[in-house]
């Protein structure tokens, strides 16, 4: 059993408190208003190393040493997840600790220490990631973020939620004091806690927080729109050593959960794309079918795979969506055949809409799945938030109310509407760089090479059709990973 | 709203939820845990086949693929319809494979258990696939291989696995070598022999866990696997040597990356019969996890590397226990080396602390509790347990373990094991020449 509390605070941070009597864990999900979409121009990084000196540093009683001697026996968990516009700092610990842990928990966050050799060593973390991990070892993440780098050009989500080289690289100690002393107020902060509660220990941790964060009315900047474009904008990044090329693409969209579109998009979305099933169209024709990788997935909002799972990491919530398609690496022979493919497929779904049939099977299929991305406790007590984030009802519920109330009609309108588009920012991480960008610049025939030769008649014709698939490409032009993310 | 059964942490057996177990006759077993998680189910087939069956020269990363060509359908359910069945569900549906393992989950609503017992035990007995379809899948898993190819961890780990055993499969990793999974599409045939070796009874768990009726489901179970036939396969599994000097070895790595370093030494198989593993376990916590002086003077206060950790996996042959470390200043390397070598020295040579040893077994039973709290999780970690011994227990036996190690043991473990000739060095470092941002 699960009762559902909300104390007052404002707005939509109200806490969201979830009591689940027997349970024994509890989670903390304090999610403050406060994203690298606040990042100063030139600070690109701040928030996030300011989230890394709550989440990995020590408060004003104890050293980060003494911090992990004081979590060591509950084996206790204390994170940081920064994304664009919200930071979240979870934690989970036995029922058995609840007041040794949220000891240690409020002095993390309300008491930072921002000692300099913690700053040091995160700041290093930071550029190391800039510098070493992102443009090298592993290049699906590197098409992503360059996708991110590409549709928000002169927009606050542009850079890397980790920052730029440049902009980590200038940051100060005091740069991070500021930061925190001026944006993590009551305002920015929304608490959610879940567990089986003590009587009354919710209303203490609101009291508490309401008397220790410092209260500033600010409210979140506008967003700019982000730009829209003539044809396909075409980023290859060069990597010499990338062995198969990933490939991302798509375009910013005007809607999220808060909007009625977003539903039937989210049906249509799952039949093109679903991640990491074998129920979208993409997996089946390009990897079922051509075996030209390891998987191919469509999105319309933000989507970061939690852990090992199929689901999505809760707390990623934006004002500002996208529809993507991410292509899994591919033999470099078959990048062109295969960013054909995806459009192709994305163009017969806006051109011929989903049979009645296959709409069905979608919101059966939904309607029964996303009741399993809550669940445990802590995912729920995500979900819960994002949902006053969005201003919805609770998302897995609207999702249940919407779709019972859905037809065909409304997806197909929806797809019409909102994916009828040919403005795709699109960045593929290659090694044949030069080769592959004057291919896909001047349209040349991309013949798809098989590993083996069989493949169904059906297949084939389909084959003809997407080698020759005429692509409106506005520009195409060539980055050496180098110069990826400098500032 | 699902929880775990109000876990007590006080009582003696970590793992506090009821067990049904049921053998067929034909070596297969069913297990069944009770957890609260009202409607939902998870339904596991664990098969005691990994990369380590793979002795045969040309065939390594098959255990893997054949995972994959598990899910292209048989004459009653071919691979859309099959497809379709776990769709209607809305179930979460999906597989991995290990050394040791390779296994099969579904996590989908309760009334769905006849229908999945239906599809599963179907594909496991009829599977049937095409050549086109095998040979397509093998491109798939070239496309497994190729995403996580830029990863240096990766090829750190295929060095230290390469250079460490002579004979024993655990020589390759589970995806394979590069040449083998290139050469998959021409393997049709032995993929059919693959399937009559090892998907039989006697190589299979299955596991139920959340809410269930027993009755119902053994009766189910056995009616749709009772006329499975064992195969009777064995395979000789060729027996690692004992290692008789200390091994080193490198790797440029062709990209920027920091050093890495991996210090490993053969460890003892899973056991539930000697303290050996388990004591590792603890010893792997204790001198090694955030708390200890090498992570504390190494991380935190010199900033030497950027993290470090330690241990060895739960294996059916002797594994590796590996101290892991990725060096922030080149230059480092050597000193960093050096400082865990040290360590190993000190800790053959020195009692752990008493009471860090207590704070140790805390956090490895709040760490189990924290890690099962949901139908899914629970069935991951018997899943683990059940392919290593086939006996539910195993869990509690081991967690047992955990509670009887002294600093005797840690010792006298790290005393044991932590010999220079039983040890494999690895580095991987930027190979001179590559670009890159500094």
């Amino acid at each position: 059993m699960i009762l559902f509390a909300a104390l007052a605070l404002g707005a939509d941070r109200d806490p969201v408190i979830l009591q689940s009597p027997g349970n024994p864990l509890v989670s903390f999900r304090f999610v403050l208003h406060i994203g690298s979409a606040l990042d100063p121009p030139g600070k690109e990084g701040l928030a996030a190393l300011t989230a890394l000196m709550l989440s990995q540093g020590g408060t004003n009683e104890l050293s980060l040493t003494e911090v992990m001697e004081a979590l060591y026996p509950m084996a206790a968990d204390f994170w940081s997840q920064p994304d664009k516009e919200v930071t979240t700092f979870v934690g989970r610990a036995h029922r058995d600790h609840l007041e040794p842990y949220y000891a240690v928990f409020r002095g993390r966050l309300q008491k930072p220490r921002f000692d300099p050799q913690d700053f040091e060593r995160n700041k290093n973390d930071l550029l190391n990631y800039l510098t070493k991990s992102l443009p090298s070892a592993d290049d699906e993440d590197l098409g992503k973020k360059s996708l991110e780098w590409e549709l928000y050009a002169g927009h606050p989500y542009r850079h890397p939620v980790q920052g730029t080289v440049g902009g980590v690289e200038s940051i100060t100690l005091d740069d991070v004091k500021t930061f925190y002393r001026d944006n993590y107020t009551i305002e920015n902060l929304q608490i959610g806690i879940a567990g089986d509660l003590p009587e009354a220990f919710a209303d203490r941790v609101v009291e508490d927080f309401r008397k220790s964060l410092p209260s500033r009315n600010a409210s979140a900047p506008t967003l700019p729109t982000p730009p829209t474009g003539k044809g396909l904008e075409v980023t290859v990044v060069e990597k010499s050593t990338a062995e198969a090329t990933a490939i991302s693409l798509g375009f910013p969209l005007e809607i999220t959960r808060s909007d009625e579109d977003f539903y039937p998009l989210l049906v249509a979305n799952t039949y093109l794309g679903d991640h990491r099933t074998f129920n979208g169209v993409l997996m089946n024709e390009l990897r079922a079918k051509r075996g030209l990788n390891y998987g191919d997935y469509s999105y319309i909002e933000a989507f970061h795979q939690d852990g090992g799972s199929t689901f999505a990491l809760p707390n990623v919530p934006r004002r500002q969506q996208s529809f993507s398609i991410w292509i899994r690496p591919v033999a470099p022979e078959n990048a062109h055949f295969a960013l054909r493919g995806a459009i192709f497929y994305l163009r017969r779904l806006v051109d011929q809409g989903m049979t009645a049939e296959e709409f069905e099977a979608m919101r059966e299929y939904l309607t029964s799945y996303s009741k399993l991305w809550v669940q445990s406790l802590d995912r729920r007590l995500g979900y819960q938030i994002d949902s006053s984030f969005y201003g919805t009802n609770f998302y897995i519920d609207e999702i249940e109310k919407r779709l019972a109330a859905m037809t065909v009609d409304d997806v197909n309108r929806a797809v019409k509407k909102h994916l009828d588009r040919w403005d795709f920012r699109v960045a593929m991480v290659a090694s044949n760089a030069e080769e592959l960008a004057s291919a896909v610049g001047e349209n040349r025939k991309s013949k798809v090479t098989y590993q083996t030769s069989g493949a169904s008649e059906e297949v084939l014709a389909e084959d003809r059709e997407i080698e020759i698939l005429a692509l409106p490409i506005d520009s195409v032009k060539v980055v050496p990973v180098a110069e990826s993310f400098r500032k | 709203m699902m929880h775990a059964l109000a876990a007590s942490s006080q009582g003696r057996e970590v793992f506090p939820y009821p067990i049904d177990v049921k053998d067929f006759g034909n070596g297969l077993k069913l297990v069944g845990v009770r957890f609260d998680s009202p409607g939902l189910a998870a339904y596991y087939s664990v098969v005691r086949v990994g990369s380590r069956h793979e002795v045969e020269k040309g065939r390594t990363g098959f255990a893997h693929f054949f995972e994959h060509m598990m899910f292209r359908g048989t004459e009653s359910y071919p691979e859309d319809e099959y497809s379709e069945v776990l769709r209607a569900m809305g179930a979460d549906s999906n597989a991995y494979t290990s050394v040791d393992r390779t296994v099969y989950h579904i996590l989908a609503s309760s009334r769905s258990l006849p229908k999945i017992v239906e599809i599963e035990s179907d594909r496991f007995q009829n599977l049937k696939y095409s050549k086109q379809q095998f040979e397509k899948e093998a491109g798939a898993v070239l496309g497994e291989y190729n995403k996580s190819a830029a990863n240096p961890f990766m090829g750190l780990y295929e060095k230290l696995q390469d250079a460490a055993y002579d004979v024993h499969p655990y020589k390759h990793m589970t995806i394979g070598f590069l040449e083998d999974i290139r050469a998959m599409p021409t393997m049709y045939d032995y993929s059919l022999e693959f399937f009559r070796r090892f998907y039989r009874p006697e190589y299979v768990t299955l596991l139920v866990v959340g809410d269930y009726d027993w009755e119902e489901l053994s009766a189910l179970v056995e009616r749709h696997y009772r006329d499975w036939k064992r195969g009777g396969n064995v395979v000789d599994i060729p027996r690692e040597p004992p290692q008789s000097a200390p091994r080193d070895a490198s790797v440029q790595w062709p990209a920027p990356t920091l050093p890495l370093l991996a210090i490993a030494y053969k460890a003892p198989a899973f056991s539930t019969e000697i303290v050996d593993m388990p004591g590792l376990d603890v010893l792997s916590q204790v001198h090694f996890g955030e708390t200890s002086p090498i992570y504390q003077s190494l991380v935190i206060e010199k900033q030497w590397v950027d993290f470090i950790n330690a241990g060895a996996t739960d294996q059916a042959d002797p594994p590796l226990f590996t101290i892991l470390t990725r060096v922030r200043e080149p230059e480092k390397l050597a000193d960093v080396r050096n400082a865990i070598l040290d360590e190993v020295e000190r800790i053959a040579r020195e009692f752990p602390d008493e009471k860090k040893l207590e704070a140790t077994k805390s956090h490895m039973k709040y760490e189990f509790l924290l890690r099962t709290d949901t139908a899914n999780s629970v069935a991951n970690t018997m899943a683990h347990y059940l392919s290593l011994t086939n006996n539910p227990s195993t869990v509690n036996e081991v967690y047992a373990l955990y509670d009887r190690v002294s600093a005797a043991d840690v010792r006298a473990l790290a005393t044991k094991y932590f010999r220079p000739e039983n040890r494999t060095s690895v580095t991987l470092t930027q190979a001179p020449g590559v670009g890159g941002q500094e």
